[in-house]
Parts: C-alpha cells; sequence; structure tokens
C-alpha cells in the first residue's frame, strides 16, 4: 500500500511536470465524455418526463382522420361507441397549438373539460368563466403573467383576448405543463373557431388493460374514418423517436470517441525520448518493470478518470442546469422547442458504466502497453535510446 | 572470493543486423570489495558497454558475470532488478536527474518502490545531503543547479540504498579540475568506507589518481592490459 501511496504521488508529480501535454489530452478527454454525457442524460431525462406525462394519458385516443390528416370528431360518434362493451367513459377534448408571435414560442391549448389527473398540480385553480385561463411555468415566465396576471392571446379572427391568469402549473414534470394554456372549453372552441358539434379528439377510458386493443378494434370496425390510439403505442412512438434522436447523436459523437483514442494511442505509442530515457532512469536506479508498469497505470488511471468524471460533471451541468443548450434543438423536437423548459435530472447508471468502461479502459491500456515494451528492455539500451 | 567477477564476456548490439557491434570481445577480468577500479581507454574502446554489463544494466551476449559468486546473467529480470537496487549505486555521466524534479525527490526516487515511511524516507536523504553540502538545495529543481551541484546530486541518489559498489560512468566529463578533485575526494571518502568503486573514464586526472587500485586498460572492445597498484 504505501509502495503504491509513493508510485500514485510520483505518478502525479510525473503528470504535473507535462502539463501542457496532459491538459491538451484532458480538454479533448473531457469535451467528448461531456458530449456522450449528455446525450444520455438528454435522452433518459426526456424519456423519463414522457413517462410521467404518459401516466395521465388515456387508454385510448380517438381520433378522426381524412386523407391520412388529424380532423375534428364529431361529438355524435361519442353516442354509437357508448356501447361497445369494456369502455367505461368517452370525454371530447378540444385542444389546439398557438404560436406566440410576440415571444416566437408555440403554445398549447386545451379546454379543462377533458383533462385528467396531472393538471391537477396547480397553484391556484383552473379557469371556470371564459375570460380566465391557467399557464404553464414557461408561458408565465415568457410572458410576464403569473397568477392573478393577464394574458392576451390572437383568437382565429385575428382579435386579442384578453385573459386573467387563474391558475400556474406547478407540475413534477415540466414538460407536461411548461407550454400549456388552459381554458374551459366554451372559451378554447371560440378561439379556434371550431365549428358546433365537433371536438379535436375522445379521451377513452377502459378499465380492463387488457381490452384496450379490442375496444380499439371495435372502435375502427365502427368508425372507420377513426384513429384509435393506445397508451402503449404512444409509449412506443416517444421512446423510439428519443432512441432514434439520441442515436443519431450518438453515431455523431462516436467520431469523437474515435479520434480520441486515436489520439491516445498515438500519444502512447509515440513514448517521446525523455520518456524513454526516465524509464531507463528508473530502471537503473532499482524500478523494476512492474513498479513502471504500476506508475503508467496510475498516470492513465488519473488522467481517464478525473477526465470522465469532470465530463459527466459537465455534460450534467449542461444538461441540468443549463438545459442542454448545445443539444436541445435536435433532441427535444420543435413541438417543445419553445418555451424553454427544466429537465428533471435522471440518469441510467449501466449506461455511464459502459461509457467508462468504453473511455477508461482503452486510455489506460494504450498508454501501459508501450511502456511495458520499453520497460522490459535493459536501461542500458533505454538510456542509450 | 572476488567480489566481482567477470569470466569470458561479449556483448554484441543488433547481432544480425547491419549495424551489428561487438561492444565488448571476450574480456575477462575480477575485483575485489574496497578497491577502486578505472576502466580506461579510447573513446569507443567499450569501456561504458563492460560498466554496464558489471552494474546489471544490460545482459552479455555470451560468457559469465558474478557478483558475490552469483551468476547474474540468467537471473530474472526481477532478481536483477533488486540486485541492482541493493549492491549498487549509478552516477552517470551526463547525470540522468530528473531535471523538473527537486534535489529532494531526486535523491528519494530509488527509495518509492521500497514501502518505506516518509519520515525514514525523508531522514535517509537528508542525511546523504548534509554529508554531500547540498541540503540548503534540497528544494530546488535540479535544472536550476550548476553541474557540480548536479553531480552531487547524483552521487546523493546512487548512495541513497546504501550500496556496497559505486559505479560511475565518465564522471569527470563535465566537471572544471576543481570540481574533479572535490569529486576525487568523496569518492576517496566512500572508499574508506568499504564502498568498492568502479569508474569508467578516459580522463588521466582520474585514471592517474592514487586512489585507483586497478587499472583496466581497453581497445576495440578488449582488455589490453590490467594494471594493479
Amino acid at each position: 500500500m504505501t509502495k503504491h501511496l509513493k508510485i500514485i504521488d510520483y505518478a502525479v508529480s510525473s503528470l504535473l511536470r507535462r502539463k501542457f501535454k496532459n491538459g491538451a489530452i484532458m480538454a479533448a478527454y473531457i469535451g467528448t465524455v461531456a458530449a456522450l454525457a449528455s446525450v444520455l442524460f438528454l435522452t433518459r431525462s426526456l424519456q423519463t418526463e414522457t413517462t410521467a406525462l404518459l401516466q395521465g394519458v388515456p387508454d385510448l385516443i380517438v381520433q378522426r382522420t381524412l386523407g391520412g390528416r388529424h380532423e375534428l370528431i364529431p361529438v355524435d360518434y361519442k353516442a354509437g361507441m357508448a356501447g361497445i362493451l369494456g369502455i367505461g367513459t368517452i370525454t371530447p377534448r378540444y385542444w389546439g397549438y398557438y404560436y406566440d408571435a410576440l415571444t416566437k414560442a408555440n403554445y398549447t391549448l386545451i379546454g379543462s373539460g377533458g383533462e385528467t389527473a396531472p393538471l391537477t398540480m396547480l397553484e391556484g385553480r383552473l379557469p371556470q368563466t371564459p375570460d380566465e385561463c391557467a399557464v404553464g411555468a414557461g408561458v408565465a415566465a415568457l410572458r410576464h403573467s403569473g397568477r392573478s396576471g393577464q394574458l392576451i392571446l390572437v383568437d382565429s379572427r385575428n382579435t386579442g383576448v384578453l385573459f386573467e391568469v387563474s391558475g400556474l402549473f406547478t407540475s413534477e414534470s415540466d414538460l407536461l405543463t411548461n407550454d400549456l394554456v388552459v381554458l374551459t372549453d366554451r372559451s378554447l372552441i371560440d378561439f379556434f373557431g371550431y365549428p358546433p358539434g365537433l371536438a379535436t379528439d375522445f379521451a377513452v377510458s377502459v378499465p380492463n388493460s387488457s381490452e384496450v386493443q379490442t375496444v380499439a378494434a371495435k372502435i375502427k370496425k365502427l368508425f372507420p374514418d377513426t384513429r384509435p390510439i393506445t397508451k402503449r403505442e404512444l409509449v412506443r412512438t416517444y421512446d423510439m423517436v428519443f432512441n432514434w434522436r439520441s442515436g443519431m447523436m450518438l453515431t455523431v459523437f462516436s467520431a469523437a470517441v474515435i479520434a480520441l483514442c486515436i489520439m491516445a494511442w498515438d500519444k502512447a505509442t509515440g513514448i517521446s525520448a525523455e520518456e524513454k530515457q526516465e524509464i531507463g532512469i528508473l530502471k537503473a536506479i532499482g524500478w523494476d518493470t512492474s513498479d513502471i508498469l504500476a506508475l503508467k497505470f496510475w498516470e492513465g488511471l488519473i488522467i481517464s478518470l478525473t477526465s470522465f468524471l469532470t465530463g459527466v460533471i459537465v455534460a450534467y451541468m449542461h444538461v441540468f442546469f443549463f438545459n442542454a443548450s448545445l443539444l436541445a434543438a435536435v433532441l427535444k423536437g420543435w413541438s417543445v422547442l419553445f418555451p424553454a423548459f427544466h429537465l428533471t435530472p435522471s440518469f441510467n447508471s449501466f449506461h455511464l458504466l459502459i461509457m467508462a468502461f468504453l473511455t477508461i479502459i482503452p486510455y489506460i491500456a494504450s498508454t501501459v502497453i508501450p511502456t511495458w515494451k520499453t520497460a522490459i528492455t535493459d536501461p542500458d539500451s533505454v538510456m542509450r535510446g | 572470493m572476488a567480489l566481482i567477477e567477470v569470466d569470458n564476456v561479449v556483448k554484441i548490439y543488433n547481432p544480425g543486423l547491419a549495424d551489428e557491434l561487438t561492444a565488448v570481445h571476450a574480456a575477462s577480468l575480477s575485483i575485489e570489495a574496497g578497491e577502486v577500479a578505472v576502466l580506461t581507454g579510447p573513446s569507443g574502446s567499450g569501456k561504458t558497454s563492460l560498466l554496464s554489463l558489471i552494474g546489471c544494466m544490460a545482459r552479455p551476449t555470451s560468457g559469465r558475470i558474478l557478483v558475490d559468486g552469483k551468476d547474474v546473467v540468467k537471473l530474472p529480470e526481477r532478481f536483477l532488478t533488486n540486485i541492482r537496487r541493493q549492491a549498487f549505486g549509478f552516477i552517470f555521466q551526463q547525470f540522468h536527474l530528473i531535471r523538473e524534479l527537486t534535489v529532494l525527490e531526486n535523491v528519494l526516487l530509488p527509495l518509492f518502490p521500497l514501502a518505506l515511511g516518509t519520515r525514514t524516507m525523508n531522514e535517509r536523504a537528508l542525511s546523504i545531503l548534509e554529508r554531500l553540502k547540498i541540503d540548503n538545495k534540497k528544494h530546488l529543481q535540479v535544472k536550476k543547479l550548476s553541474g557540480g551541484e548536479q553531480q552531487r546530486v547524483a552521487i546523493a541518489r546512487a548512495l541513497i540504498n546504501k550500496p556496497r559498489i559505486i559505479i560511475a560512468d565518465e564522471p569527470t566529463a563535465h566537471l572544471d579540475r576543481k570540481l574533479a578533485q572535490e569529486f576525487i575526494d568523496t569518492l576517496d571518502q566512500l572508499n574508506h568506507e568499504g564502498k568498492t568503486i568502479i569508474i569508467a573514464t578516459h580522463d588521466p586526472f582520474v585514471h592517474d589518481n592514487p586512489l585507483v587500485t586497478r587499472s583496466i586498460v581497453m581497445r576495440d572492445g578488449q582488455i589490453e592490459r590490467i594494471d594493479t597498484k
């Protein structure tokens, strides 16, 4: 133990002696790890947010399609569906998207009548009169309209409509409520100018989860112009989207990993004459080959572990304190691009372990192996160069 | 029994290649404990190569080298390191100090793999530095020292493991006459303490010094003659 502490002590001083070279290696290393870890953190966090969001999603969402596109659905369909066995409740929902030219942000406007569990997490209350609204934290921040403030939005007739803010969402999942503006159903229908007797979609509850697929098939059979979407399909779609995006980013950043490996290998195989001579000196004064390998192992471990941990911390701060400003546009997608929201920290330890394995081990190996080739030769040859 | 016996040793560098070089050819000699032996001869005569072989820094191509009666030629690397560490202290022509380290750190280097306590290590190093009158510069980087001071650091490092044999390769090559005399005085003290000293040099100031008890003259890789005083 004492011996290794002394060797570690020497390894640190040895690294400090070559601080510019090692600093450059560490900077490249940290940058690569930070980029990779940012993608992993962001993907995982978005998936966690999505999972939280989907907890409040109905068992089935029924939309009407026309020419393959989402259309408003007649509220009359409700009566026809009500006869299908297995269905609990059918709730028409009213919602739409609103582009706010003032803040250059997309908001999601929904009617309060069709919402479920997640919207109960509210400071204040849901709107009860047509001139009231509840807003997510992001909207409130962008429009400087906190609780008891006012919000002016431009309706489909290009007329400004003034709403009193009756409540502010403080959901655990910012992703769920951050860009949300909740109006009463009546107010939302007027705002978007929806024709009477039409809803955006239906939220359908199916008490027995094993019957969801059967119920969806029956709805599709009864109303061929509808598209029933199950909760499971939604989860899968979100997962696929995030996995695809993170996969794309990881592919891009894997080039950086390869560059790092090449640099590490180049650095390691190209042991300088000065380093060779130092190995020769150490051997001549009584260091064993194993002592020199231990020295290089500790040097490699100190550089790679410090860089890895720093890279992970940088990534954590980038994603969770600075909202992944460098990656968010690619991974979040357009619909939630604005307003910005804070991600809930969440990461997969297994992914981090794999990343540690793939970056630390090759670096140490590329440091120790060439040293071994030098260290097993006679100190006389090493010192003669 | 001689402390060191070299028996018909041959050293060929790069055997079988175009630049093959026979540095030492059929060398045989013996050195008794407490002697001051000098390997001398012109540049390229094989002094440094033979010195490396005696100090277990290189293995001969053929022949035997016995240290304390033990044939070291075929010993595994680990045992050879132990012998190098316990029996020999090396003073190199270029000093081979680590220039960015301090005087104290350089002197402590041979002790790092020995698992000694920091206090013991420091005490041992400081006492040697005091003796060589360089303790006042113990925290200075070696690169800031003069040639003579660097040599004293090299001597201190060679002595830190309390070796029985001091090996020095062209130790006065970079010293003026005054410093060379100081070096000889230091060797004289060490010799009086029982250390065996083996020096490769072509400096007459060293090989003609009364301190020397055995002079081994080399030419073209071969031992031309051995003079015992």
